[in-house]
């Protein structure tokens, strides 16, 4: 795997797990 | 008269909502469609529509249901006037006829599931297995079995069969396919596939193809435009933010499609390393329609890898648990129109489930049918979305920001950028779309691109819009008042 894959694979679990995950954390907040 | 349920907690409608958008096109779909386009260079356009095309066609959705607390014929009617309720109508009509066929596909996953455990389906020849199993009459047994689960759940009301199902099938999805992902990136030459996946090749965004397939994959996956989560959102509690739970249920469908692709393409380029095949052959397979792959590539792939009977097995739970979410969101669509028009939440599902067995059994029956529907209302969501969209431009989007999404407790706003999203950027987006697509089947096929007997043709698919959009807006005055005057609140 060339690490400029490796980064581009971070990169997009990284904006789909954290917006996945910021928009639960702030859901939860919003009680 | 009885009190509305309501989803027992804040995650009730977030559960659902990701089982209404991940659902079979996640796991079949999305994978195949990354392959066609290239790999990674899809996935930038694929992020990007998410963003300009998914969560705000699922902001105003969710807005709409928890604003009017009517089904989607009535939501239309309520916000924008009774003239305009044919709207609703054809959004319900498009979603109501993917349910005929997806009850089927449904009742596939279930048998290919009970196949893997109880005959040995890892030992046959797939190609045969399919054959010999879509011209028996299980299909058709598969299809009542689907629907009479369904119908269980969502009979036994908001919180007790949606929000409990839910619950259950959607983390036990997410870990079943981590669990795949697991075993496919153990497998030999796996990163082989990791590599394709995640190779942003940037000259393929010339392509305008990609930009297009990106566009359709995120609405159609997502749920966006479907009227779905507009449903749900009828049963949501006062304080619920639109903004975050759209965007909860876009990452957390595009988390499930990346974690779906990171099982399945691994494990192709695996077992064709093994095989010593080109990378050509590789793609090809990819490129097989969606049952091609589904049903039979992936057993032939599971069958050579260590313990693939098991893998196959907990592949098909997967996809059947993703099937039967959106299945049942799909039947509860139509079991709240139903209550709009005054029926008892037993007799609307005893009705739909009886409409859904008979007008699905013809693509039971016939693949040719069944093909002609899922182009016919496959690219009727985008007529959906669009009518959306053009409820919001009505209304006025400023008005419809401030007066509808907004709640006076959110933390969360949207600021004038929504207004421009709406007004000027869905629009285009869906003429682009609807220009793309015509162009492509009349470049693609001079001759026979308006054939109404065409089973993929224009004709075939302006035949069954005008048909039906003809229909409801004849009959606009009578479902309208039918829907807008009755005050069943349960």
């Amino acid at each position: 795997m060339t690490l400029e894959a490796l980064l581009f694979m971070v990169f997009i679990f990284a904006v789909c797990l954290g917006g996945f995950a910021y928009s639960l954390y702030l859901s939860s907040k919003n009680k | 008269m009885r009190k509305r349920e309501l989803f027992a907690s804040r995650w009730g409608i977030i559960f659902a909502g990701l089982g209404m958008a991940v659902g079979t096109g996640n796991i079949w779909r999305f994978p195949r469609i990354v392959a066609q386009q290239g790999g990674g260079a899809f996935l930038i356009p694929w992020i990007l529509f998410l963003f300009l095309w998914s969560i705000p066609l699922l902001i105003i959705e969710i807005s709409m249901g928890k604003k009017t607390r009517s089904g989607v014929i009535a939501s239309f009617g309520k916000i924008i006037g009774k003239n305009y309720a044919w709207m609703g109508t054809f959004v319900t009509f498009v979603t109501t006829a993917i349910m005929f066929y997806y009850a089927v596909v449904t009742g596939w996953c279930l048998k290919y599931f009970l196949a893997t455990c109880f005959q040995d389906l890892i030992k046959k020849d797939s190609l045969e297995f399919w054959n010999s199993f879509t011209s028996s009459w299980e299909p058709v047994l598969f299809h009542f079995a689907a629907l009479g689960i369904g119908a269980f759940i969502i009979y036994k009301g908001v919180v007790k069969g949606i929000e409990r199902a839910n619950k259950i099938l959607i983390p036990s999805l997410f870990i079943l396919l981590i669990i795949a992902c697991v075993r496919s990136l153990t497998l030999p030459s796996a990163f082989q596939g990791l590599n394709f996946l995640f190779s942003p090749n940037l000259a393929r965004l010339a392509d305008y193809e990609v930009w297009l397939n990106a566009l359709s994959q995120s609405a159609w996956s997502t749920g966006a435009g479907w009227g779905l989560i507009l449903t749900y959102a009828v049963y949501s509690h006062k304080k619920e933010n639109p903004v975050l739970t759209s965007t909860s249920l876009g990452f957390g469908n595009n988390l499930a499609s990346l974690l779906a692709a990171v099982a399945v393409i691994p494990t192709v380029f695996s077992y064709f390393s093994t095989q010593d095949f080109s990378h050509q052959k590789v793609l090809e397979v990819m490129q097989a329609d969606n049952q091609g792959l589904t049903f039979i590539w992936i057993p032939n792939l599971f069958s050579k890898i260590p313990a693939g009977s098991f893998f196959l097995a907990l592949f098909f739970l997967a996809l059947s648990f993703a099937a039967f979410s959106s299945l049942i969101s799909m039947m509860e669509l139509d079991t709240r129109i139903l209550m709009d028009a005054g029926f008892s939440r037993k007799k609307a599902i005893a009705l739909i489930c009886m409409c859904a067995f008979l007008l699905g059994l013809p693509s039971a029956i016939s693949m040719g049918f069944f093909t002609n529907q899922d182009w016919v209302w496959g690219l009727g969501l985008m007529v959906s979305g669009f009518f959306f969209t053009i409820a919001v431009i009505k209304y006025g989007p400023k008005k419809f920001r401030q007066n509808i999404i907004s709640t006076p407790d959110s933390k969360v706003r949207l600021k004038k950028w929504f207004d421009i999203l709406v007004t000027f950027l869905l629009p285009l987006q869906f003429l682009v779309m609807l220009g793309w697509w015509l162009w492509k089947s009349y470049s693609g096929n001079p001759d026979n691109w308006f054939n109404i007997t065409s089973p993929n043709s224009v004709g075939t698919v302006l035949f069954q819009w005008v048909i039906a959009l003809g229909l409801f807006i004849l009959l606009n005055k009578i479902i309208a008042k039918k829907m807008l005057s009755n005050k069943n609140d349960s």
